[in-house]
């Protein structure tokens, strides 16, 4: 067995009542499926996927994301679910699995939801905000047979695996996830799974500000009065770099929250996020 | 002997300070040009001057002082020298450098290196000019810290003497003793209890001839061009802040060793920063002679005492010994400078005790993370022997298997040298340069952490392009170091081997270009590797504590980061692939007859 937990992003459908592919819509300066591939990789220490219609245009990814195409359209998320899964066979135990229409999507809900996933359960599915959530929810790798197996006998609706009987589903509603004091301060009102699915949906996502984040420069960025920390709206490292003057390149990069570094202006930041500029010659 | 190269005096001088005696060595220039000058000419002295397996401090063992073909021209950054000795702390080959008028005129005094052995009969001083070679009695010099020894003899010796010293550590064996010149520090790997075993103080030279490079005018047009570009944005950490401006950035990124390597954050670490002392305590901005960059911070601590800060003394007396106060940091520091201690020896070796005694190993209930005054008295403890002192003073990998428990696993070491500031498990890249590298756990022979910190890989899963890196830097850091120019200029080049290249034909006259100097930087790195095979080394000796193995640190996002054995064992079997070793670290046949070791080769 590889990793423990992986990322699926199921960006094929049709997006009929948007109108227009999900995947590209753009969201305070960074596409919907990039934003939401970020998340995810801030969230699980495995491969991440994106699972697509065959030949289905996507916008541009960073290098580590997989794409995997669904050899069947038409047959719904079950189908999306069980071909990413597929894919993960022998590599991660187990996959948050997500649609592309997330803004809000933060990385404490799902670590929450996959911190739930104990060997008594093979999904944990969140009904959140008054419904179940299939679609940000935690899977057992494992699962893809049995899924597959539903989808040839007809049984195409989520439902349908998690009330089977060899699928164990622990169902955990607002109160339960909230129990987690990291997500509850990070995201209250669980918007992480609040979707946009037409343009009356989008418009009001796009109406919302960046998220808040808190920027420090260090070192040689530091000169000049920008001593401390400060905090700004922004919703990817470029946006944070542009808000105290700095341009990510040669000279400078990030660290979000004292974890990974990055010059990649495109990495998503969420509600909460430290950001930390420093001169990308640190060192001796 | 033919004339010898631009910027050469072709030859190194051998004291024997038991006589004394002093012979002249010629260096064909072959040799020369096979390993520059510096820490790579070095090697080559040691492995042709060394008696196999010889204790370090034993009088036969010789400690080299070694200029280069750049020192004593307008190029920045060139007024180095190295020293080049097996250590008393690894065993192994250890090379230091310093900085300043000591270079210009021990190369000015006619040699391109000046070896040391015997033991002289009495504490002394050696003196070296136009007219040879000669000792003098240290005299009322012993005992006391290298800047005052240098002050007491540039008034005794008149004008013109430049003094590198030892300080009271040196003088009593302490196995990380350091030698001094002007305040700057051939710090790591013991050398000061080299020369301390021979008896020397000090020792002075003075300039007695002209070396002149193969092109005066390249030679300045390239000084001015070099000096204009040390202005730009790949040096203006060094100038501003220092390079104690890593203290903050490398808290915000988890990478600040602490408490022993118990975390990798420092809840203080704002009390210490360079910005914070910055704008407190600033004393003075110095630089070393030839240096357009002045990366010296000097901060005053609380009795007016003021001390040379860098980061990895910061980090070594500061976070590691959880010591947050920055006046106990600063005259810890302060100590350091006087007794002629390398910093990050001196902290990794009280950390660790300071663990020990709070696990009940040691005996020592004053002893304690945190404890400024105790991290004082344990300092002068190690500086005359008392108490605790004499254990301290082996260094953790010694004082740990005196005292056992369990404390050999998280004594912080590789090859017996204290790790500097940089954690391996939030930067896997730097885990494996610090793992092979020869002179043992070291940042400035080593600068795989760029891979880490550069954002294009991921830092905490290791991996090939951080072993690419692991190489890449080592052979970066054996050019600069022979050549020698320091390592703070290394962002300024766009080309570095093209432009090294350049700067070599200048000045020696060789129609020398990248390809060569890449085939140089590894031939260095070989040589280093086999002096250390002939000395005793064995594969277990590439790699790390044991602690940094098996217990993650905590990262502030909250994750921990973890370095597995079979992920370092991964990417040393990379590095040795690279490096044409065999599975063991051993290179083949074929490899040695480049380095010019064989029976025959030019002397």
């Amino acid at each position: 067995m590889g990793h423990g937990t992986a990322g699926v992003v199921l960006a094929g459908g049709r997006s009929s009542r948007m109108g227009q592919p999900k995947a590209e819509l753009e969201w305070h300066g960074s596409t919907l499926l990039r934003r939401t591939l970020g998340v995810l990789a801030r969230s699980v220490d495995g491969p991440l996927l994106v699972v697509r219609a065959a030949g289905q245009p996507l916008p541009q990814l960073p290098a580590q994301v997989e794409i995997v195409e669904d050899p069947e359209q038409g047959l719904g998320p079950l189908q999306g679910i069980a071909a990413g899964l597929a894919a993960l066979a022998g590599r991660a135990q187990a996959a948050f699995v997500c649609s592309t229409d997330l803004p809000f999507l933060h990385p404490a809900f799902v670590r929450r939801v996959l911190s739930a996933l104990t060997d008594e359960f093979d999904v944990v599915l969140p009904v959140a905000r008054g419904y179940p959530q299939p679609l940000a929810a935690a899977y057992r790798v494992t699962l893809a047979p049995l899924i597959t197996d539903l989808i040839a006998a007809g049984d195409r609706r989520p439902a349908f695996l998690f009330r089977h009987e060899h699928c164990r589903t622990l169902r955990i509603d607002d109160a339960a996830l909230l129990e987690d004091p990291v997500l509850a301060a990070a995201d209250p009102a669980l918007e992480s799974v609040v979707n946009v699915n037409s343009p009356a949906d989008y418009r009001a996502a796009r109406c919302q500000p960046a998220p808040q984040v808190t920027v420090q420069r260090y070192g040689a960025l530091a000169g000049n009065g920008h001593r401390g920390p400060q905090t700004v709206r922004a919703a990817t490292l470029s946006a944070a770099a542009t808000a105290v003057g700095l341009t990510l390149d040669r000279h400078v990069i990030a660290a979000l929250n004292g974890d990974q570094i990055s010059r990649d202006g495109d990495v998503p930041l969420t509600t909460g996020d430290t950001v930390a500029f420093l001169s990308a010659d640190a060192g001796g | 002997m033919t004339r010898p190269p631009g910027g050469y005096a072709g030859k190194a001088l051998i004291v024997d300070v038991t006589g004394p005696d002093a012979t002249t060595l010629p260096l064909d220039e072959a040799v020369l040009r096979a390993y520059l000058g510096g820490v790579g000419l070095g090697a080559w002295l040691l492995h042709r001057l060394a008696e196999p397996r010889a204790d370090p401090c034993s009088a036969q063992a010789p400690l080299v002082f070694v200029f280069s073909p750049l020192v004593g021209t307008p190029l920045t950054t060139s007024a180095k020298f190295a020293v080049v000795a097996k250590s008393p702390l690894t065993g192994m080959l250890n090379d230091a450098l310093a900085s300043s008028q000591f270079a210009i005129s021990g190369k000015l005094t006619g040699h391109d290196a000046i070896v040391l052995t015997g033991r002289a009969a009495i504490p002394s001083v050696l003196l070296v000019d136009g007219g040879g070679a000669r000792l003098v009695a240290a005299g009322d010099t012993w005992g006391r810290p290298a800047a005052e020894t240098e002050e007491v003899l540039k008034r005794r010796l008149g004008r013109g003497w430049r003094i590198a010293a030892i300080g009271p550590a040196g003088e009593r064996g302490v196995r990380y003793a350091t030698i001094s010149h002007d305040g700057r520090h051939a710090g790591r790997g013991g050398l000061g209890a080299v020369l301390g075993a021979k008896n020397i103080k000090a020792v002075a030279v003075r300039a007695a001839t002209k070396i002149g490079p193969a092109d005066p005018d390249g030679v300045l047009a390239a000084a001015r061009d070099l000096r204009a570009r040390s202005f730009g944005p790949a040096t203006a950490k060094y100038r501003e802040l220092g390079t104690l401006a890593n203290l903050l950035a490398f808290n915000a990124i988890s990478t600040l060793p602490t408490r022993n390597f118990t975390g990798a954050t420092f809840v203080d670490a704002p009390k210490l920063a360079a910005e914070e002392l910055h704008e407190l305590r600033s004393a003075t901005r110095s630089g070393c002679a030839s240096c357009s960059i002045g990366c010296e911070h000097i901060y005053r601590g609380r009795n007016g005492q003021t001390a040379r800060v860098e980061y990895e003394n910061v980090f070594a007396l500061g976070p590691m010994c959880g010591v947050s106060d920055p006046d106990d940091v600063l005259a810890a520091s302060a100590r350091c400078d006087e007794l002629g201690l390398d910093t990050i020896s001196a902290g990794g070796t009280i950390a660790w005790a300071m663990e020990c005694a709070e696990r009940g190993l040691l005996d020592a209930p004053w002893l304690r993370f945190g404890d400024g005054a105790a991290l004082l008295r344990a300092l002068g403890e190690i500086g005359s022997g008392e108490g605790l002192g004499a254990l301290l003073a082996q260094g953790s990998r010694r004082a740990a298997a005196v005292v056992g428990g369990g404390s050999e696993e998280f004594a912080p070491h590789v090859k017996g040298m204290e790790m500097p500031g940089y954690e391996p498990r939030t930067l896997q890249g730097m885990a494996l340069g610090l793992a092979v590298n020869a002179r043992g756990a070291d940042h400035n022979r080593s600068g795989a952490y760029e891979a880490d910190l550069s954002g294009d890989y991921d830092r905490l899963a290791g991996g090939d392009a951080q072993v690419t890196a692991a190489v890449a830097t080592e052979d970066r850091a054996a050019v600069m170091d022979s050549m020698i120019l320091c390592k703070f200029l290394r962002g300024v080049f766009d080309e570095p081997y093209r432009e090294w290249a350049e700067l070599l034909r200048v000045v020696t006259g060789w129609d020398i270009d990248a390809a060569e100097l890449r085939a140089t930087a590894r031939r260095i790195v070989l040589a280093k590797r086999m002096f250390n095979l002939r000395e005793g080394w064995v594969p277990a000796d590439d790699w790390l504590p044991g602690r940094l193995l098996s217990e993650p640190v905590r990262l502030g996002s909250g994750r921990d980061a973890t370095l597995t054995p079979a992920r370092l064992r991964e990417m040393i079997d990379g590095y040795y692939a690279i490096r044409g070793l065999d599975h063991d670290g051993r290179p083949d046949g074929r490899a040695l007859e480049d380095l010019m070791l064989m029976e025959g080769a030019p002397l």
